[in-house]
């Protein structure tokens, strides 16, 4: 089997979820809104749902940043943290946390990138395109946060 | 005292389903039921659209299968636009065909490594916090990173051809919109970026073997459990052959005898038929001369293999006779076999890749052809869940004004019905408790079929998993409950 390459530093951003639900669509806008601005800075990818290979995917790179929406509520609008790995997993089918994939990397490829998790709060996640009020907001200081940092 | 048994929903399957198990005062099983609760409903919606879109928004059925969905609604509307599967050019049927091929094969390896392999491994007793794909990657690495890479090849020609690893855009009515360029052919066939085909076609018999292997171990499970008589149903190629784009419809029953005799698929309708039942959303197809309660078939590998005479590729064809040898029958009717059978067919689909990346046809540019107008069209694949039809008609204006899918996981709604009433029949009746090897098999049977419920109905869920037990009174009287 060929090795997984190491030794080149990259970046890449993973923005999980569903434009079509609402605010469910964070990290798909998120990774749009970063690619306009940084087009070169990252790699980017985007899923409705994380699956068993793309612990392959994350073996490329140095550091990976997952980002999806989240129901819990936060002062900033955001949390950003790193993502411990966990043998965590779904048990119902084939997609997976990013704590999982993270972990299945490690198990698997014997490569750990540095991740991260960064969570943008939503409130509206029925059928429909386009955020809600507070997710717009929170998305924005998500993205200033985000491009402040020395990555 | 009669009971009640709820499993709701079933676990590594694709889409949101119930089981319903009802006992008598004796613990006896009654009856038994699995039960499809959701539903999007794409047949009807898609009316007013225009033709052309069909491809596109069907696909929006599954994200597991789309490109089955694309292929089967394209074949459909290139009749729409006057052009049979045998006028399409040469190089947009040879597109087509490594698209499905690869779709097969890397939603068989999903099946086979994500979903089915802890029940093989791990066995059906084994606790729940074994039965998933991280505790395969735990105590099987290399299998697990053999499972990855072959499912990324299948998506990555899949990439190549139609832009994207899902929901891409190959098919346009009447031919292709994309080429492949020698260098993205060659990119499966070097071997320098990623394993190449034949590192495919070598991993897939090891699969194979793998799997005859464990059959001899383990041949008196794999021969009993869930097993019962049915029809099988698939589609074959004017010789007799395994034959997954575009062949003849042909049926056989569970002793060998031929039911549908290698019919155009155009008429589909003359033999068919779909009944409906009140506590599902999936619907029943069966053959109409048989009869409701006799008529319907199973599909997908395992009726694939028992229905077609010879796999047209060496290493399956090898493969297939052994498969039957070992079997020691000539048609099987026992539900794990599946899973070897779908082990076969993906050596296939990696055999019939190379022979298309090797021929100079794939890489052409005559994309597409257009013939005189018509009002109907009907596209038939085998997906690798089984026989997929679409069917579409317009008004004068191109906009579709009936849609009608027969989607692989309803052929199989008889069948896994049946093997929910087996488990029910051999492992839970008379038992009095629920355990989670009870449940776990109940699930096992299903599974075996791979059923996309989501296409079935057109509903996507979560799956949890819950039993419920009811006294004759209909009073909950015990209840257990996992996600």
């Amino acid at each position: 089997m060929k090795d997984i390459k190491t030794d080149v530093v990259k970046r890449l951003i993973i923005g999980i979820g569903n434009s079509a639900r609402a605010d469910d669509g964070l990290g798909w806008i998120f990774v749009n809104k970063i690619k306009d601005r940084l087009p070169d800075a990252f790699d980017y990818e985007l899923r409705y749902q994380l699956q068993v290979e793309d612990s392959e995917l994350i073996c490329h790179y140095d550091t990976v940043i997952f980002v999806d929406a989240t129901k819990a509520s936060h002062a900033s609008g955001f949390e950003l943290k790193p993502c411990e790995i966990a043998e965590h997993y779904y048990f119902s089918s084939h997609a997976q946390n990013p704590e999982t994939v993270v972990y299945l990397a490690q198990t698997l490829y014997e490569v750990q990138p540095k991740a991260y998790v960064l969570g943008i709060s939503g409130k509206e996640w029925e059928l429909g395109e386009g955020l809600s009020t507070d997710a717009e907001l929170n998305l924005i200081r998500a993205i200033d946060h985000f491009i402040s940092l020395d990555w | 005292m009669s009971r009640k048994i709820t499993i709701d929903p079933i676990t590594r399957v694709e889409g949101h389903g119930r089981v319903t198990i009802h006992l008598d005062e004796y613990g006896q099983v009654k009856d038994s039921f699995f039960h499809i609760v959701e539903f999007r409903g794409f047949e009807r919606f898609i009316q007013g659209h225009p033709y052309w879109e069909a491809p596109v928004l069907v696909q929006r059925l599954c994200g597991i299968c789309p490109v089955s969905h694309h292929l089967a609604a394209a074949k459909a509307i290139d009749q729409i636009v006057g052009v049979d599967p045998e006028n399409l050019s040469p190089t947009a049927t040879r597109l087509r065909r490594l698209m499905h091929y690869a779709q097969i094969f890397q939603s068989h390896a999903l099946h086979f490594f994500y979903l089915a392999s802890p029940d093989l491994l791990f066995g059906l007793d084994a606790p729940v916090e074994k039965r998933n794909v991280v505790a395969v990657a735990v105590e099987n690495r290399e299998l697990a990173v053999k499972g990855i890479t072959m499912r990324k090849f299948g998506q990555e020609v899949i990439k190549a051809v139609a832009g994207k690893k899902i929901h891409g855009i190959l098919a346009v009515p009447g031919g292709v919109h994309n080429i492949l360029s020698e260098a993205e052919r060659d990119y499966f066939l070097d071997g320098k970026e990623i394993e190449n085909i034949d590192t495919m076609i070598t991993w897939t018999q090891e699969m194979v073997h793998f799997m005859r292997d464990y059959h001899l171990k383990n041949k008196k499970m794999l021969d009993e459990f869930a097993a019962f008589p049915s029809g099988h149903l698939g589609m074959v190629n004017d010789e007799g052959g395994m034959e997954l784009y575009h062949g003849k419809l042909r049926a056989k029953d569970s002793e060998g005898r031929t039911t549908l005799p290698d019919v155009d698929t155009n008429d589909y309708q003359q033999y068919f038929t779909e009944a409906t039942a009140q506590w599902s959303y999936m619907k029943f197809p069966y053959l109409t001369q048989l009869g409701r309660e006799n008529g319907w078939n199973r599909v997908g590998p395992m009726a694939r293999m028992n229905i077609c005479d010879f796999i047209p590729t060496p290493l399956a064809e090898e493969a297939r006779k052994e498969y039957f040898e070992l079997a020691g029958k000539k048609m099987v009717n026992s539900t794990m076999y599946s899973h070897w059978a779908r082990l076969i067919e993906m050596l296939h689909c990696a055999e019939e890749m190379k022979v298309l990346l090797h021929d100079p046809a794939l890489l052409g540019t005559d994309l597409e052809r257009t013939g005189v107008a018509r009002s109907k069209g009907i596209g038939i694949i085998e997906a690798p869940r089984g026989t997929l039809t679409h069917h579409y008609e317009v008004d004068d204006k191109g906009m579709i004004t009936r849609c009608n899918l027969i989607v692989s996981t309803t052929h199989n709604n008889d069948a896994m019905n049946h093997a929910v009433k087996w488990v029910a029949d051999h492992v839970i009746s008379r038992k009095g408790t629920i355990t989670e090897s009870m449940l776990n098999q109940v699930e096992v049977a299903i599974r075996a079929y791979d059923p996309c419920l989501s296409c079935a109905t057109q509903a996507l869920g979560k799956m949890a998993l819950k039993a419920e037990l009811y006294d004759h009174n209909g009073k909950l009287i015990d209840e257990r409950y996992k996600d």
